[in-house]
């Protein structure tokens, strides 16, 4: 992961189609499309896993059905906890198989539809619940070596309760975090980067300029009528983080994508 | 085992308006979704088609865009699916779909095994799985939470009670309404849902099923809605705890305590 941020390698965030999608074709080509291009400049494609808690396919099966090329410094897959067992060895040995390294383990959102992993499906004899911690000790334990696993820190968080999360997600076989969306200079995440310096760092960018979407995670109501403007936020991103990478959510392919070659330089 | 599931396409939000004349759902404008109930009942009978052997036909009664519930169930793993589809159909109350139904499961033929979800959770009326059962004179069970094929007459099946389980044997053929539970429904699969879209869905009118027009529709209804009206506002009332988090989790027990919760 050091090596996408000595390299000014953007993670670039694609979202899988949708299950309940009535255009299901048009949507795979225009996730082709994003995903090439995203190959063709160098960046690292992020591949979420039910965002939001909303069914969408898996990016591993739609990488297999439209044979799309997998550059393994290229791609990262998001992994969360709502998956039955099968599902989830099904996806952990496709990324193996089709050579996906970099794994972003995450709790993640659930709906009534979505299957939770089970303490018993993990043979954990310790823990009643399934998070991030737990599927992070099984895929260390179950595929040693076979992935470089990532976790997220959630600066908005009360600080004591994330920070103590974070100490145990890195002891479980975590090499590399991801913050959540960051918007200027950030305390907690300051102090985060100077307790683990030598762990990689990806800040989030929101790239949206619909910055009260936001408001639920940092925890304080946005205006709906604050302007926002995403790119010249990144550069500001990356004046106040010279040395941490960059996750980019919700980039906007038509208007934002043509810009990041001269954005981080 | 060849097993038919009935599923339905309900309102995806409780909150439907209903119309003041009718007393009917206002279905436009509303996003339609499979009844979450006829999930577990699809998953049920794809494993135990996986486990016996046979084949599973999902079954539907509605309106045209209904098919994409069926669709739904061919990409989980259905091997058919049948949309009952006409004008003659509609305002049917539980009665008249349950006989629509049940004509269908006759013309399929050789059916092992009906299963329903328990409830739709659009009318929560759970009439219809035992309606079927009724038209077909079929032994029916409701509220399953397990079943198992002891040989291939008979199942075994574990129902829900007010004070706890029956373990029922069935002989089949048989219906059976299983609870949310019995299983964990699969999420399907992306080649799944390529092959739901090219299946090619069969549509069935009154006259492919033999049934008298007369017992369809309102006419075969003999539901009649007079009144409705939505539930009064729930009074609740927030109560604050403060303290250290040992003192907070002490008094909520005691709280959850003293209504009888814990």
């Amino acid at each position: 992961m050091l090596h996408h941020i000595e390299n000014k390698i953007y993670h670039v965030e694609i979202l899988p189609p949708k299950q309940d999608t009535e255009k299901l074709s048009a949507d795979l080509a225009l996730f082709a499309d994003k995903y090439n291009k995203a190959l063709e400049i160098g960046s690292c494609i992020c591949l979420t896993d039910n965002a939001m808690g909303n069914l969408a396919f898996q990016g591993t099966e739609v990488i297999e059905e439209l044979n799309l090329p997998v550059h393994s410094e290229q791609i990262m897959i998001h992994l969360n906890t709502f998956h039955t067992l099968e599902d989830l060895r099904t996806i952990l040995d496709t990324c193996k198989k089709i050579g996906i390294k970099y794994l972003l383990i995450i709790s993640g959102d659930g709906s009534d539809r979505l299957p939770k992993l089970q303490s018993t499906d993990l043979n954990l004899s310790n823990a009643v619940t399934v998070t991030s911690v737990e599927l992070l000790h099984y895929i260390h334990h179950e595929y040693p070596n076979d992935f470089i696993l990532g976790v997220a820190f959630n600066p908005y968080e009360p600080p004591e309760h994330e920070f103590h999360k974070l100490e145990r997600k890195l002891k479980a076989g975590a090499s590399f975090i991801v913050t959540q969306p960051v918007i200027e200079k950030n305390e907690i995440v300051g102090q985060m980067l100077k307790l683990y310096p030598s762990v990689p760092v990806i800040i989030e960018a929101w790239m949206s300029k619909k910055l009260h979407l936001l408001s639920e995670a940092v925890g304080y109501e946005i205006p709906e009528t604050t302007e926002f403007d995403p790119v010249e936020t990144l550069k500001t991103l990356h004046k106040i983080y010279p040395n941490c990478g960059v996750y980019l959510s919700l980039l906007s392919f038509k208007t934002q994508f043509d810009l990041l070659n001269e954005t981080w330089i | 085992m060849k097993i038919v599931v009935c599923v339905k396409q309900v309102p995806a939000t409780n909150e439907a308006k209903i119309d003041p004349e009718t007393k009917r759902i206002l279905r436009e404008d509303i996003k339609a979704i499979l009844n979450p109930f006829d999930h577990y009942a699809i998953e049920e009978a794809i494993r135990l088609r996986n486990k016996h052997g046979g084949e599973v036909t999902v079954l539907s009664m509605g309106p045209d865009k209904a098919v994409r519930v069926l669709r739904e169930a061919i990409s989980m793993g259905a091997d058919h699916a049948v949309l009952l589809n006409d004008k003659a159909f509609g305002g049917s109350d539980t009665w008249a779909t349950s006989y629509a139904l049940a004509k269908a499961i006759k013309k399929i033929g050789e059916v092992d095994l009906v299963l329903c979800g328990k409830q739709a959770i659009d009318g929560d009326t759970a009439q219809v799985g035992p309606g079927i059962a009724a038209h077909l004179d079929w032994i029916q069970a409701t509220y399953v939470m397990e079943i198992s094929v002891l040989n291939a007459h008979q199942l075994k099946v574990k129902r829900m009670n007010e004070m706890g389980y029956d373990i029922c044997l069935l002989e089949t053929p048989a219906v059976v309404s299983v609870v949310k539970g019995i299983n964990v429904p699969r999420v399907p699969t992306l080649k799944g849902r390529i092959a739901s879209d090219r299946y090619e869905i069969p549509i069935w009118r009154p006259a492919d099923l033999g049934a008298d027009i007369e017992h369809l529709g309102l006419n075969g209804s003999p539901t009649r809605v007079v009144k409705t009206q939505p539930p009064a506002p729930r009074d609740t009332e927030t109560k604050l705890i403060e303290g250290t988090p040992q003192s907070c989790a002490q008094s909520l027990i005691k709280e959850l305590r003293l209504r009888n919760l814990l």
